[in-house]
């Protein structure tokens, strides 16, 4: 999957797929580790700040 | 403090920053930690990473932020596990993910304007009608795909399927004419992604 280079709604979906298959995939390492979960946390605040500066490109509705 | 990006093959000699550790027969590639941004640009990066050594060998992604302190450490980390590893390496080998999901679209092909459920009735019936939908989605793409698993969420399907390589031209073409025999769904597919769903068994 390449950067998507096509519409915001196309980015969108892409980084939707690509937060659920960081966030919830890939091999889990049990022991002695350091989980960047700040990080994570970040993500999440930083994917809601996208959906919302999307929902804010949409035209007002009209009065 | 080092980054675990990936388990791939023993032998494995990717190009600097990233290194291979050896351990248990399989290699742990890592790479030194950098501050990630966490924003899109921050993420994309961190796929590309993973993509161009996908390009060059079979890999299972570690999970996202996954640190240890040093070569030794990330060795320990593995240890114990290499054969079972080798088996998820294998089921991967040559194939690469794909993601679906399953909407309804958001606006109806119909002239006439979309019946809005007005009682609980309606509401289990439009929902009921959605599942069989992308039911018949989920079983069309399973029959070209090595493996499939379902993700949580609110939609109708949200679903990764292991596909390989060589089929992933006609799983796109049947996507595309399921698309056209649902036009009440949106389809979504996007990849190929490195194998990121399929890299622990099934609990």
């Amino acid at each position: 999957m390449s950067v998507p280079t096509s519409s915001l709604a196309e980015q969108d979906v892409a980084l939707v797929d690509l937060l659920d298959r960081l966030l919830a995939g890939g091999v889990v390492i049990a022991g002695e580790i350091t989980l960047a979960v700040a990080d994570i946390d970040l993500v999440r605040v930083s994917l809601r700040a996208l959906i919302s500066s999307v929902a804010s490109l949409d035209p007002p509705p009209q009065p | 403090v080092i980054d675990l990006l990936a388990i791939t093959d023993a032998g494995a000699r990717p190009v600097p920053p990233i290194v291979a550790v050896q351990s248990d027969g399989v290699a742990v590639l890592c790479a030194p930690s950098t501050d990630v941004q966490p924003d899109a640009a921050g993420l994309w990066q961190h796929e590309e990473r993973l993509e161009r050594l996908m390009a060059e060998r079979p890999l299972l992604p570690v999970r996202f932020g996954t640190r240890v302190a040093d070569e030794a450490a990330a060795a320990a980390a593995v240890a114990g596990r290499g054969a079972e590893l080798m088996v998820r390496l294998d089921h991967v080998r040559d194939a690469v993910e794909l993601a679906v999901r399953v909407r309804m679209a958001e606006s109806e092909p119909e002239p006439e304007p979309a019946i809005e459920p007005t009682s609980g009735a309606e509401y289990l019936r439009a929902r009921t009608a959605q599942k069989h939908a992308a039911n018949a989605v989920r079983e069309a793409l399973d029959a070209l795909a090595r493996d499939s698993r379902e993700h949580a969420g609110s939609e109708p399907l949200r679903a990764a399927y292991l596909v390989e390589h060589g089929a992933v031209e006609a799983f796109v073409e049947r996507v595309r004419e399921l698309q056209a025999e649902h036009p009440e769904l949106a389809i979504l597919c996007t990849g190929p992604w490195p194998p990121y769903s399929f890299a622990e068994a099934l609990a």
